[in-house]
């Protein structure tokens, strides 16, 4: 460690300096062409002059039919929540009972559990399709919360157990002869100690479902009032891809705020990442 | 007297551990567990989807022709994810690792560039399709620059061996952050004081990473390949958004034949059979890599 000569120190930060410039070179292209008109973007794509600069095509953007910003995002969000919602609520009594017993039936239920983790979800929505069919969910949010949320329970369900099972029995144990019941020790002893991983599995789950493209395009269906970010950007976008007129602007309304709550939220995200990796 | 109260507990508790974990299994079950099920039953009949129509039994029927292929247009998609799943996965791999190197001490420098490396995870693949198309399709942005430098454009997403070399470029771009991540945590556990003592006894830079840092990080090794197969097989937003399979089925991954393709022409028990097979590729693939990595565990923990 101690032996680094400021040459090859420089020559690393160089080399670190340009791969960053490359990460972020397509982030640039597409914030400045997003205030071009076509004719521009396609006589210069990485310049720009300040005299023919407009937002015109962002507020049309904004405007499409295709991709309601604003309710997409609030689509968006709603799935965030309640999908986490479903799947931590779910998860937190089933893990700590599978935690707390450890009769042979209990370890089975969490090998059941886990072998989901194997099971890509993208893969099992056409049969899942049926089912929602069959319960009459199909094409409504409700069905798609339920499928999203079932698709996370496994890995939530893992870690969760994982990390109880390090909390120390005792204090299970102290409180029960304090007179409080399972509940109470679940909700009021055990739940708070959970809190860094809980919102690990916020975190990976909330990113898991803020980018599904694939269950509301097919759940919800492509006529559906209800439109996603990933599903706005996909009716707005797949038909016009070399209108970059269209492309740039609804590409940046779609970024945007995930970038600020990434640049905000950076290292939680990327802690809760390998928190969750080592765990897993 | 007592051991009729100590079964009535028993089964109370019983009854109470059952519920406390209904919900997880009820939802769990109900869309998970179920629709394996379904698919793997519908992958044994011939089945359009439509509700009035019952499934026809046709046993092995469609995981034959999964494996003869008569019309020529699976394996090209099964090529297509494999090379995915191999290239990718070396490619992702290196450059996280290499990255991971250069970026392992925590400065504010190489925080800000790490947060740049990882960045593109979270965006939706569709969305960095979307924006990679705009940017090397045959009007994009890089060659438009070319052209007006005077060279001649380059079609790397018109032709069918660039367009694959286009995808799993994109994908590499957008991925390996996350086993990025994974590595610094890695190592940030291999231990220091083994490392200064190596050094001392005279070993180079290269030799350090090879005798001491590489093996420490082998449980590591271990999850990022594993994690980046797993979801390198089932790669489909972005090629949606970058190629849409093209040009003409170039870039067709296995997802993308089961939902684009064959779902979308209501063939349900073809769509189930090329799914089931994939969960037990993956789950086959998996378990292999997790027992051959098993010795180079062992190895790490000699040295850890």
């Amino acid at each position: 460690m101690t032996r680094t000569t400021p040459i090859r120190t420089a020559l690393r930060v160089g080399l670190v300096a340009v791969l960053s410039i490359a990460m972020l070179v397509p982030m640039y292209i597409m914030v400045v062409n997003a205030f071009k008109p076509q004719q521009e973007i396609l006589l210069s794509p990485l310049g720009f002059d300040l005299a023919t600069l407009t937002t015109d095509h962002i507020a049309a953007a904004w405007q499409n039919t295709s991709f309601p910003v604003v309710e997409g995002y609030a689509v968006t969000l709603f799935l965030v929540l309640a999908c986490n919602a479903v799947a931590i609520g779910a998860s937190v009594p089933a893990a700590y009972t599978i935690a707390r017993t450890p009769t042979p039936l209990f370890r089975f239920l969490l090998f059941f559990f886990v072998a989901g983790m194997f099971v890509p979800a993208q893969i099992i929505l056409v049969p899942a399709i049926f089912v929602l069919k069959a319960l009459g969910l199909m094409g409504t949010l409700a069905g798609l919360v339920l499928f999203m949320s079932s698709t996370m329970i496994p890995f939530t369900l893992f870690i969760f157990s994982g990390y109880i099972r390090m909390l120390p029995r005792s204090l299970d144990e102290a409180a029960s002869i304090d007179g409080a019941g399972r509940q109470r020790i679940l909700w009021t002893i055990v739940f708070p100690l959970m809190r860094p991983i809980v919102a690990t599995a916020f975190i990976l789950n909330a990113l898991s479902a803020w980018n599904d493209f694939v269950s509301p395009q097919l759940i919800l269906g492509p006529g559906s009032q209800f439109r996603t970010i990933t599903t706005g950007v996909y009716a707005a976008v797949s038909t016009y891809t070399t209108n970059y007129e269209i492309v740039f602007p609804t590409l940046l309304l779609a970024v945007v705020p995930i970038l600020l709550i990434f640049v905000i939220m950076q290292r939680h995200i990327m802690g809760g990442l390998s928190a969750g990796a080592v765990k897993g | 007297m007592a051991r009729t109260t100590t079964t009535r507990r028993g089964l109370l508790s019983g009854l109470a551990n059952g519920l406390m974990t209904l919900p997880a299994a009820a939802v769990y079950t109900g869309l998970t567990v179920v629709p394996v099920g379904y698919a793997v039953y519908y992958s044994f009949t011939q089945y359009n989807g439509i509700p009035s129509q019952a499934p026809t039994w046709v046993g092995w029927e469609n995981y034959a022709r999964i494996i003869a292929d008569p019309i020529g247009d699976l394996r090209p998609a099964a090529w297509v994810t494999l090379v995915i799943a191999v290239v990718g996965a070396f490619l992702v791999n290196g450059a996280a690792l290499g990255i991971a190197m250069l970026l392992r001490r925590t400065t504010a420098f190489n925080t800000f560039a790490r947060a740049v490396m990882f960045y593109p995870h979270v965006l939706s693949a569709l969305i960095v399709g979307f924006l990679w198309q705009a940017i090397l399709g045959p009007q994009g942005a890089l060659n438009n620059l070319l052209e007006h430098a005077g060279r001649s454009t380059l079609p790397f997403l018109a032709d069918p061996d660039w367009a694959l070399v286009t995808l799993v470029g994109v994908i590499v771009w957008a991925q390996f952050g996350v086993q990025l991540v994974l590595y610094l945590a890695g190592l940030q556990a291999v231990s220091p004081e083994l490392q200064e003592a190596a050094r001392l006894d005279g070993a180079n830079g290269p030799q350090v990473f090879r005798h001491v840092t590489w093996p420490a990080l082998a449980p590591t090794v271990t999850v990022t390949i594993v994690t980046s197969i797993l979801s390198l097989l089932k790669v489909y937003d972005v090629v949606l958004g970058l190629t849409n399979g093209g040009p003409g089925d170039a870039t067709q991954t296995w997802a993308y034949e089961i939902l684009a393709v064959s779902f979308a022409n209501n063939k349900v028990g073809l769509a189930c059979a090329q799914a089931v097979l994939l969960v037990v590729v993956a789950g086959i693939l998996s378990f292999t890599i997790i027992a051959l990595r098993r010795r180079a565990e062992e190895g790490a923990e000699a040295v850890g």
